[in-house]
């Protein structure tokens, strides 16, 4: 078991949370109900897949973040 | 079930001073952690309706503001970007606004400004490593 500590943008909220060995991201995001979410450990690192498996990816007590999808970009803009 | 929720806090404003714990004989002392949103975290201010800070990233810091127009309307500006944004596939999604710099035009705009600072933020961190 990992914990983790799931920063979610703009709800001010922290969730502190427990993972078991093959949760994924989507488990995750499915259960804390975010699932207009995505997780990632920052700006420096891409957004976890639904599908990749957190448990492998993350150290227990770090904290992850969970922000809406955002993208920049206008139709001319790749 | 695989994730347990063990708990929900409010994040809350400012930083939360040392708790002690005392044991029976000495004592452990607990140093809580920073608890704050993320645009507060990384140094935004916010004022008049305007958030003020830096996008940063491990390539530099790049200054800017993000405008509230109230029911979830969210402005992102850029005042100087980088040489690797302008070389960049995203530079026709930076809009020229004179003295307010840039407009970065969102094809999905984030419903909070954490969630746009931090998709500026790897936008960024992109167009560096995507230049090396």
């Amino acid at each position: 078991m990992k914990k983790l500590s799931v920063v979610v943008a703009g709800t001010g909220q922290i969730r502190d949370i427990e993972i078991q060995p093959g949760t994924t991201a989507g488990d995750v995001l499915n259960q804390l109900n975010l699932r207009d979410y995505l997780l990632s450990k920052g700006p420096n690192d891409p957004f976890f897949a639904n599908a990749d498996t957190l448990y492998d990816k993350v150290e227990g007590g770090e904290k992850i973040f969970a922000s809406t999808k955002a993208e920049v970009g206008i139709l001319v803009c790749a | 079930m695989r994730v347990t929720e063990i708990g929900t806090r409010l994040i809350q404003r400012g930083i939360r001073t040392l708790g002690a714990l005392t044991g029976p004989r000495g004592s452990v002392e607990v140093i809580k952690r920073r608890e704050l949103p993320y645009w507060q975290e990384r140094g935004w201010v916010w004022q008049d309706g305007v958030y003020w800070g830096n996008y940063q990233t491990r390539f530099g810091s790049f200054q800017g503001f993000i405008e509230y127009r109230g029911q979830g309307d969210l402005r992102f500006y850029m005042f100087d970007p980088p040489r690797e944004i302008r070389d960049g596939s995203h530079w026709a999604c930076f809009q020229p606004r004179g003295r307010k710099g840039f407009l970065v035009h969102m094809a999905t705009r984030p419903s909070d400004v954490s969630s746009g600072i931090l998709t500026i933020e790897r936008l960024i961190t992109d167009a560096f490593e995507n230049n090396t």
